[in-house]
Formats: C-alpha cells, sequence, structure tokens
C-alpha cells in the first residue's frame, strides 16, 4: 500500500516534472527568441529604421537670407527690406477627421476672425485645399500687410483665435521709389523649387528673387546664404515641432557707383519725355548716373505686381518698363560724326583741307541736306569746323571718300555694334551695319547711297546711349573703358586706336560745338563752371506720318581733363541743339 | 502567516512592475491622442488596484475549492455572456466584442482553463489520495495524478469544453484571443495527461493544417500570381479576406507598405528607432506623431510605444520581467502536489506566454498582426482584470502547497 503510494507518487512526479520543465523550457526559448530578434531589430537595423522614421516625419525647410540693400555711391537707400506682417493659420490647430472637415473648420475659424481683424480676408476655400494638399505643414497666410491698428485689434483677441498667428517676414522695399528704377530693378517670387545638396527641400519659404536691373544681376549676390529649419510632421502631414538647424544669413549690401545729384538731376531732366541718360565717369568707367524715362514705380511689384496694372505697364505705347539706357538702339544721327572723322583722318584724309559746302551732298538720285541749306556762311570747312557747324555734306562726301571699310572698322573701333559689358541685366549691342548685315536682314545689297547716310549717323546704325556716353569719354581721354555699376570694381581700359593728333582735332571739333560761337550745342556749356566739349544730333527716323527726330547730346567735362562723359537722347525732340543740350547742361551743372 | 510565507513575491513583483511600466507606457500613448484619452493611464492604474483585491482574494482561497466549487457556474456564466455578446454585444474595430463595460472573451478565457483544470483531474484527488483508488502498479497507470480514465472520450469532453466558447470567440470575430487559449488547453492536456497519443498526433496534424494554409496563401498571394488561380487557391482556404490579408502581409511584409502591411512597417520602425538606449518616456515620435495607429497603440501596440521609447534595454527588461513570471508560473506548477493545482497553474501561465509572446512577436514581424493585448500592460479594463485574477489563482496554488 504505501509502496503503491509511492510509485503513484513517483509517477506523478516524474512526468509532471517533464512536462512543467518542458512548458518552462518553451518559455524560456520563446522569450529568448523575442530578444534575438528585438536586437536585430533595435540593435543591427537600427540605422535604416531610425532613418525610415526621420523619413516619414522629418520635412526639411528652405528659409531665405535677409537680401542685401542696394546702396548709391553716397549711402542713399535705393532698395531696403521693411518689415511686412502677417496672419497666418496654423492647420494643425484645426484638425478633424477629414480633409474637408478641416478645410470647413479653418474657413469658419477665418471668418471668425475677419471681425477681431477688421478685415475680410481674401482667402476662399480652394485656396485652404491647396494649402492642404502642398503645404499643409507650412503656415496659411489669411491677411498680408496687416496695418498697426489690425495688429492691436488682432493681438486684443489673440486668445480667442487659438491657431492663427502674427509673423513678420521682410518685405522689398524702394524708398527712392521710381528713382533709378530701371537701373535698381525689381524683385519678384521666386517660383524655382529650390534643391539643394543631395536632398531636395521639401518646403521652400516665401524667397523674393530679382526680376529686372541690378537685382537680377546682382541676384546672387545680394541673396544671402539661406538657411535651414526641419519640422516633424505627423502621420497626417500637420506640423508638430519646428526647429531651426542652419540661421540664414543677410546678403550683403550693394554699393553702386550712382552719384545721387546727377542721377536726381538726369531723372528730372527727363521727366515729361521719353529718352535715357547716361552719365560716367570716362577714367575708370563707373556709371555716376543712368535714366530712362518714362518710369515706374518697382515697389509695385512686391510682392506681386497686379494683373491689371502689368496690363497698363506693358501696352503702354511709352515702354515704360524698357530700360532705354541700355536697351535703347537709336540712330545716333550727328553724334556720330566724330567717329567719321576718324575713319576719314586714319585712311589718309587731310583733316584741314577745304570742303566747299553747297547745302546739299547728291549720291545718284538720293540728296542729302545740309542744316544750313544754302550752305554754310564761312563757305569753306575744316574738320573741326563741320564738326562745330554740323555739317552733313562735309561728312558724306569725307566718307565717301574713306571707304566703307574705313567708315565700319572706325565705328568698331570706337565701341559701337557690340556691348560694352557693363554689370546690367540686359543689353542691347545696337548695330554697326556692313553689306554681310544687310544682306541678312533687309535682303538687300550695300547700295553706294548707304555709305553718306551712315557717315552721319543716319541708315541702319543704331546705338544706345550707354555706348555713346562712353564714346564722348573716350574721345576725351583717349582711351576706352568698361562700363560698372557696382562700386570698387577695378578699371578695365583699351586704348582707342587712333594716333593722339587725330584725338586732339576731334577734341578741338567737339569744344568748338560747345564754346565758339555758332557752335551747335552752344547751351550745353552755358553756366556750367567747366568747360565742355560734346556734339549734339538730331535723327530722323520714321516717314512720313510717323516721322520724328531723336534728338541726342554727347560731350564731357572738363574739355580739357574730363572727369565726366554723358549721352543723352530725347525721342520727339525738335534739335539736339535745343532739345538735348540745355538738358545735359542742367545735368552737368549737378556736379560743376 | 504561513500563507505569507509561501507567497510568491517575486511573481507578485514582476506583475506589479509590469503594471507599472503598463501605465507609463498608456500615458505615453494616451499623450498622443485627444484629451479624452490623457488620463486613461490613471484608469489603468485604477484597474489594477481593483485588480488586485480580486488577486489577494483568490491567492488566500485555496485554489482546490475556487477550482472545484465555483469553475463549473464561472463557465457556464461564461458562455451566456459568449452568446449575450454576440447579440447585444457593442461594436469596436470590426468586432463584436463589448458587453457594457467589458469583453466576455477574456473572462470567458479564465473561466475555461479553470473548468478545464477541474474536468481533466475531477477524479485525481490530490495525486495522493487517487492510488487509494486505483491500486494497480501497471505501466499504464503510471500517468500522472494517478488512475482517472484519461482516454479519448475525457479528450473529447475537454475539447468540447474549450471549444464551445472558442468558436463563439471566432463568431465575435476575435482570432487573437482563440489563438492565444489554444496553447494553454493543449499544455493544460498534455499536463494532465489525457489521451497522450491522440493528443500529440492531433498537434501533428494541426501543425501541418497550419502550414498547409500558409502554403496555400503564400502560393496564390506571391506575387506574378494570377488572379483566377488566386481565387481557385483562396477558395480553399478556411480564412476570411481580412485575415488572408494580414497572413500575407506577414508573408511578403514590403508588398504593401502604406496599406496592409502600414500597421507592420510602422511598429517595426518605432520598434526600431529607439535603438539600445529608446528615445526617453513620453518622447516616442512614431507614437507622437500618430504614425503608430492611434487607434491601437495603447492596446495591442503597447510595446511598440514601449520599445521605442526604452529602446533594446527596455525590451530585454521586459522579455525579463517575462520570463520571471512565466518561470515563476512553472515552477509553481512543479512544486504543486496535486494534479489540478499543477495544471491550473500551467494553463493560465501558458495563457499569460502566448498573450506576450504573441504581442510581441507580432510586433516584430514573427507572426501576423492580430489583436491581442499584452498582459498588464495594455490598456484594457477586462484583460487586466482577467490576468491578475488569473495570477491570483497561480499564487493561491503556491501558497497552498
Amino acid at each position: 500500500m504505501n509502496s503503491a503510494r509511492q510509485n503513484a507518487q513517483d509517477a506523478f512526479r516524474r512526468t509532471g516534472d517533464f512536462t512543467c520543465v518542458a512548458v518552462a523550457a518553451l518559455f524560456l526559448a520563446g522569450f529568448a527568441a523575442l530578444a534575438v530578434k528585438l536586437r536585430d531589430v533595435q540593435v543591427e537595423n537600427v540605422a535604416s529604421l531610425a532613418y525610415d522614421a526621420a523619413r516619414q516625419s522629418v520635412r526639411r525647410v528652405r528659409v531665405p537670407g535677409e537680401r542685401g540693400r542696394i546702396l548709391a555711391a553716397d549711402g542713399t537707400v535705393l532698395a531696403a527690406n521693411r518689415p511686412a506682417r502677417t496672419i497666418v493659420v496654423n492647420a494643425e490647430a484645426f484638425q478633424r477627421r477629414t480633409w474637408e472637415a478641416t478645410a470647413s473648420n479653418i474657413l469658419a475659424a477665418v471668418e471668425r476672425a475677419s471681425a477681431f481683424v477688421g478685415r475680410e480676408s481674401r482667402l476662399t476655400a480652394d485656396d485652404i485645399r491647396r494649402h492642404i494638399r502642398r503645404n499643409l505643414a507650412r503656415p496659411l497666410v489669411a491677411w498680408k500687410d496687416v496695418t498697426d491698428d489690425e495688429l492691436a485689434r488682432f493681438a486684443e483677441n489673440e486668445c480667442e483665435m487659438p491657431g492663427l498667428s502674427c509673423t513678420e517676414s521682410a518685405e522689398r522695399f524702394y524708398p527712392q521709389g521710381s528713382l533709378a528704377a530701371h537701373l535698381v530693378g525689381y524683385v519678384g517670387r521666386d517660383r524655382v523649387e529650390a534643391s539643394e545638396g543631395d536632398e531636395r527641400m521639401n518646403y521652400v519659404d516665401f524667397e523674393m528673387c530679382g526680376r529686372g536691373g541690378l537685382e537680377d544681376r546682382y541676384d546672387s549676390f545680394l541673396r544671402g546664404v539661406p538657411g535651414e529649419r526641419k519640422l516633424t510632421v505627423d502621420a497626417r502631414g500637420f506640423a508638430c515641432r519646428e526647429w531651426t538647424v542652419v540661421e540664414p544669413q543677410k546678403g550683403p549690401d550693394l554699393v553702386l557707383t550712382i552719384d545721387m545729384a546727377l542721377q536726381t538731376a538726369a531723372e528730372r531732366e527727363l521727366a515729361g519725355c521719353k529718352g535715357a541718360c547716361v552719365v560716367m565717369d570716362p577714367r575708370d568707367g563707373a556709371v555716376l548716373a543712368m535714366a530712362s524715362s518714362p518710369g515706374y514705380d518697382p515697389n509695385d511689384f512686391v510682392p506681386s505686381l497686379p494683373a491689371r496694372l502689368w496690363e497698363d505697364l506693358s501696352r503702354d505705347p511709352g515702354k515704360p518698363l524698357l530700360n532705354r539706357a541700355t536697351q535703347g538702339t537709336y540712330a545716333p544721327g550727328s553724334t556720330f560724326k566724330p567717329v567719321t572723322a576718324f575713319a576719314g583722318m586714319s585712311a589718309g584724309l587731310s583733316p584741314t583741307a577745304a570742303y566747299d559746302c553747297s547745302g546739299a551732298y547728291r549720291v545718284g538720285r538720293m540728296k542729302i541736306r545740309c542744316s544750313h541749306a544754302w550752305g554754310h556762311w564761312s563757305g569753306r570747312l575744316d574738320l573741326a569746323n563741320a564738326l562745330k557747324e554740323s555739317c552733313n555734306p562735309y561728312f558724306c562726301d569725307f566718307a565717301v571718300r574713306a571707304g566703307t571699310n574705313a567708315l565700319i572698322t572706325a565705328a568698331r573701333a570706337s565701341g559701337l555694334g557690340a556691348k560694352t559689358g557693363i554689370d546690367f541685366s540686359v543689353e542691347a549691342a545696337g548695330v554697326v551695319p556692313d553689306d554681310e548685315w544687310k544682306r541678312a536682314h533687309w535682303h538687300e545689297r550695300w547700295y553706294p547711297g548707304d555709305l553718306p547716310q551712315m557717315a552721319i549717323g543716319q541708315g541702319m546704325l543704331l546705338v544706345t546711349p550707354l555706348q555713346m556716353a562712353r564714346l564722348a569719354g573716350a574721345i576725351g581721354t583717349g582711351y576706352m573703358v568698361r562700363p560698372h555699376l557696382k562700386a570698387g570694381e577695378p578699371p578695365e581700359r583699351t586704348s582707342l586706336p587712333f594716333p593722339k593728333w587725330q584725338c586732339d582735332i576731334v577734341r578741338d571739333g567737339l569744344c568748338r560745338v560747345v564754346n565758339a560761337p555758332g557752335g551747335t550745342g552752344w547751351r550745353a556749356g552755358d553756366g556750367v563752371s567747366v568747360k565742355v566739349a560734346g556734339k549734339t544730333g538730331t535723327a530722323e527716323v520714321g516717314t512720313g506720318e510717323t516721322r520724328r527726330k531723336n534728338t541726342w547730346f554727347m560731350g564731357y567735362a572738363p574739355a580739357e581733363n574730363p572727369t565726366v562723359a554723358l549721352a543723352i537722347v530725347v525721342e520727339n525732340g525738335e534739335t539736339g541743339g535745343s532739345t538735348a543740350a540745355p538738358k545735359a547742361r542742367e545735368i552737368l551743372k549737378a556736379r560743376f | 502567516m504561513g500563507k505569507l510565507l509561501r507567497f510568491n513575491w517575486l511573481m507578485f513583483g514582476a506583475m506589479a512592475v509590469l503594471i507599472a511600466l503598463g501605465t507609463v507606457s498608456i500615458w505615453s500613448a494616451g499623450g498622443a491622442r485627444e484629451a479624452v484619452f490623457h488620463g486613461l493611464w490613471k484608469s489603468h492604474l485604477a484597474s489594477a488596484v481593483a485588480g488586485l483585491a480580486i488577486y489577494f482574494a483568490l491567492a488566500f482561497t485555496d485554489y482546490r475549492y475556487t477550482v472545484r466549487i465555483a469553475s463549473p457556474f464561472a463557465y457556464g456564466a461564461a458562455l451566456v455572456m459568449l452568446v449575450a455578446v454576440l447579440f447585444f454585444g457593442d461594436t469596436f474595430y470590426g468586432g463584436r466584442r463589448w458587453l457594457w463595460f467589458f469583453q466576455p472573451s477574456e473572462v470567458a478565457k479564465l473561466c475555461t482553463i479553470m473548468f478545464l483544470a477541474s474536468l481533466v483531474t475531477w477524479n485525481d484527488g490530490d495525486g495522493v489520495r487517487a492510488v487509494k483508488l486505483e491500486e494497480s502498479d501497471d505501466a499504464d497507470a503510471a500517468e500522472p495524478g494517478g488512475s482517472g480514465k484519461k482516454g479519448f472520450a475525457l479528450f473529447a469532453l475537454a475539447a468540447a469544453v474549450a471549444g464551445v466558447p472558442a468558436l463563439l470567440i471566432l463568431a465575435e470575430p476575435d482570432l487573437g484571443t482563440t489563438l492565444a487559449l489554444a496553447p494553454a488547453v493543449v499544455v493544460m492536456l498534455v499536463a494532465a495527461g489525457v489521451w497522450r497519443k491522440g493528443l500529440f498526433t492531433a498537434l501533428g496534424v494541426a501543425a501541418v493544417a497550419v502550414s498547409l494554409v500558409l502554403g496555400a496563401v503564400w502560393e496564390a498571394e506571391r506575387p506574378g500570381q494570377d488572379d483566377e488561380k488566386r481565387a481557385a487557391i483562396l477558395r480553399h482556404v478556411p480564412l476570411k479576406p481580412h485575415q488572408v490579408k494580414r497572413v500575407k502581409t506577414f508573408l511578403f511584409p514590403e508588398s504593401d507598405p502604406m496599406g496592409a502591411g502600414y500597421n507592420l512597417r510602422q511598429s517595426l520602425i518605432a520598434i526600431g528607432s529607439g535603438g539600445v538606449t529608446g528615445k526617453g518616456l513620453g518622447k516616442g515620435e512614431a507614437n507622437r506623431l500618430k504614425y503608430l495607429p492611434p487607434s491601437v497603440s495603447m492596446n495591442d501596440f503597447i510595446f511598440c510605444v514601449y520599445a521605442e521609447e526604452t529602446g533594446y534595454i527596455g525590451s530585454l527588461a521586459l522579455l525579463a520581467l517575462f520570463s520571471a513570471l512565466c518561470l515563476c508560473g512553472a515552477w509553481t506548477a512543479w512544486r504543486s502536489r496535486d494534479a489540478c493545482g499543477r495544471v491550473l497553474a500551467l494553463g493560465i501561465t501558458t495563457l499569460i506566454f502566448a498573450h506576450a509572446y504573441i504581442n510581441i512577436a507580432m510586433g516584430v514581424g514573427l507572426l501576423p498582426i492580430t489583436g491581442l493585448p499584452l498582459p498588464f500592460m495594455s490598456s484594457g479594463r477586462t484583460f487586466l482584470l482577467v490576468a491578475m485574477a488569473g495570477l491570483g489563482l497561480v499564487q493561491s496554488v503556491s501558497i497552498h502547497n
């Protein structure tokens, strides 16, 4: 009995113990397997899984650096940034189960807040839906350009509008308004999808980019270094946390060579008419003033130009958006005559030989009239006096005797027909025509009549005011410079391929234009404290009804040792002497 | 006093620490959700306090009384509730599982284990008395606990007792709970020595069946399989479409990372991004940013929340706690002087183990995703109370032997 009981007890223990141990081993094996697998997940693959976690939840935001200012030489601010306040909606505060409900929740909140701000928001339901689709994690702008009053009302009631906040950003601002507008240019929204480095930015904060003028030309210089922010988004894409990774850096200021006195004077003189003016220092190429009329106010372009205004500007027959100083191409008229003079002298013609002007020059059936319809009183002209009186037949004759090639070579050597290389966004090259050019563009051969036309700056010849200002300076100094607008650029000089004696004769002629009795440009020197040298020009363009005159003056001062060179063109003027020269004088008075 | 000495403090301590960790994880997971859920950790703690009352009550009552006398009534009540829930239950997340404020299926698991323990050892006595009934010495009689007729009839009865609630739970449908019950039942039958040969054969058949089903799903869903053939194969697979989808996700986790594979992928990202040391309590981003499905992050995915915040060190600590708990249970069973205590302790411990193992294994992709709470950690009043009551019974086995 006892042993049987013992046996049964033993059996119970034997098999039962085995079950217990086996089950315990099973437990241990199970948890050990989990430990091994977890080691795999949490230790071995942690890098890739952590990367996955970051990739699905972290977004990169490119934050633009503040744009540098643009200053005139004396420090006058031409372009700066002003703080622009906006009231934004943070979508994550308005989450609902569906996107549609979220959108209407945001819209309702904006409408409620309108009462507090005191102004209707321009946000529509579609705007909000688009924002949810594309920019969910970023703030949505509900009110732009918030005034102090509106801000005060908003701040008072801010606690009643959770999810709305006021932010400040920099907006481009042109304190001088339309002054030097073509030169400075304007900015617009940068629409380029920024991609930097290996990984793309997910969001790009509003960034300005130069759209015209120096804002465009020096865009990368002004922009500064963009910073980076990161934000985490939840599974639905709402922003949760935001922090700065790299602080953006402000762009450097761009200091120009512009002289405010000259620039103001130039714009004042051009006001009310169509035309352009360039004033530069012929010694180093520094552009002292560059004006184009009519103009516009670049502040209208920030942050974006209203469509109506754009229509007006682009349809305006006066073409206010065109920078005539560098892009406007005009027939130079008589201001080209110094080039003809160089061409003739280089071809071996005597500058002192007398020419008898009969009042007109005939070539074939064409008749080129002199401004003195009955010939010159003095009768016989030498080169310097021909320049002074701007005698057309003299230069026609001079050029015909020198030959086409001599004239074209001299024109090109004077920097015409090619870009000056100024540090500006757009520049026209102008045209110095030759046989090949004419065949290509006019589908005609070079006629004998083309040469005398070109000799007096008419016909197919086209130049920009900038080229003429540089040419005027080059005649005064004897060397060509590359014009530039950014201060501190080293001067780039190339000497004129004309010997000094030729230059002296032309300079003498240009001095007489302004200073000798009977000179066409006498009005340019009247009341200026230094001696001015220059050349007037009156270019006839169009025929019949559309016939009009573009009037020129180009010159330099002081005549002996020029420090200022200028060219001014006024469309639809009377003559260079009566329209352009007085304006040139007023501009020069700002300096001398 | 003697009872307090025999009280297994290690088992109790491990449970208490697990509940504390669960509370912290629920606090973290709830923080990522709507304000209603922010205080959920408090109700978890409150349930735990209520659970402690049940725990001690059951622990200091002799389990023999509980099992022999109360379990038939408990089992009957559980069946009634399981039927009731099918008609009157509240539906959440695609399953009709709630009756008023609790889940009958969780209660039914414990009741079934208790009743089964009573049934398979009904004539064993305490293993000493049993010998008196049968004084044979032959080898066949050397079955645990003595002599009772433990052939196919008892097996069939046991299978019916376990099968009826299991089928009712499956009907809810709640596959996970059924799966967790199965290993407990098998271990109890083995421990009680019911129809051993047949049982092992049945286990073998079940293993083959599972392999066949997995193989069939693999063949049907493998990339490049044409739709007609796929439909033809799946017609013979006894799984519902959403279950097939989960098995498919398990077999081919990359097949649909934003759809069916989303939960697994997010769970892996959460656990993995925790690294060795974790991100710190309350700082789990996958959880905070709601990449872990917020609806289940506090329940079935609580381990992900925990593992992301505590890292591999925390995971190992958790596994160590569960191991301690389960080994204590096994040790209690080993120490038990009667078959009833042993079978009961093993059954309950296996249930806890199955829950913990399946829950964590599905989080790391070792098993298909199925809804199953992690004992003591997941937020869920019913299962917390049931698990604590179960451990109370195990404690009772420890105390009363």
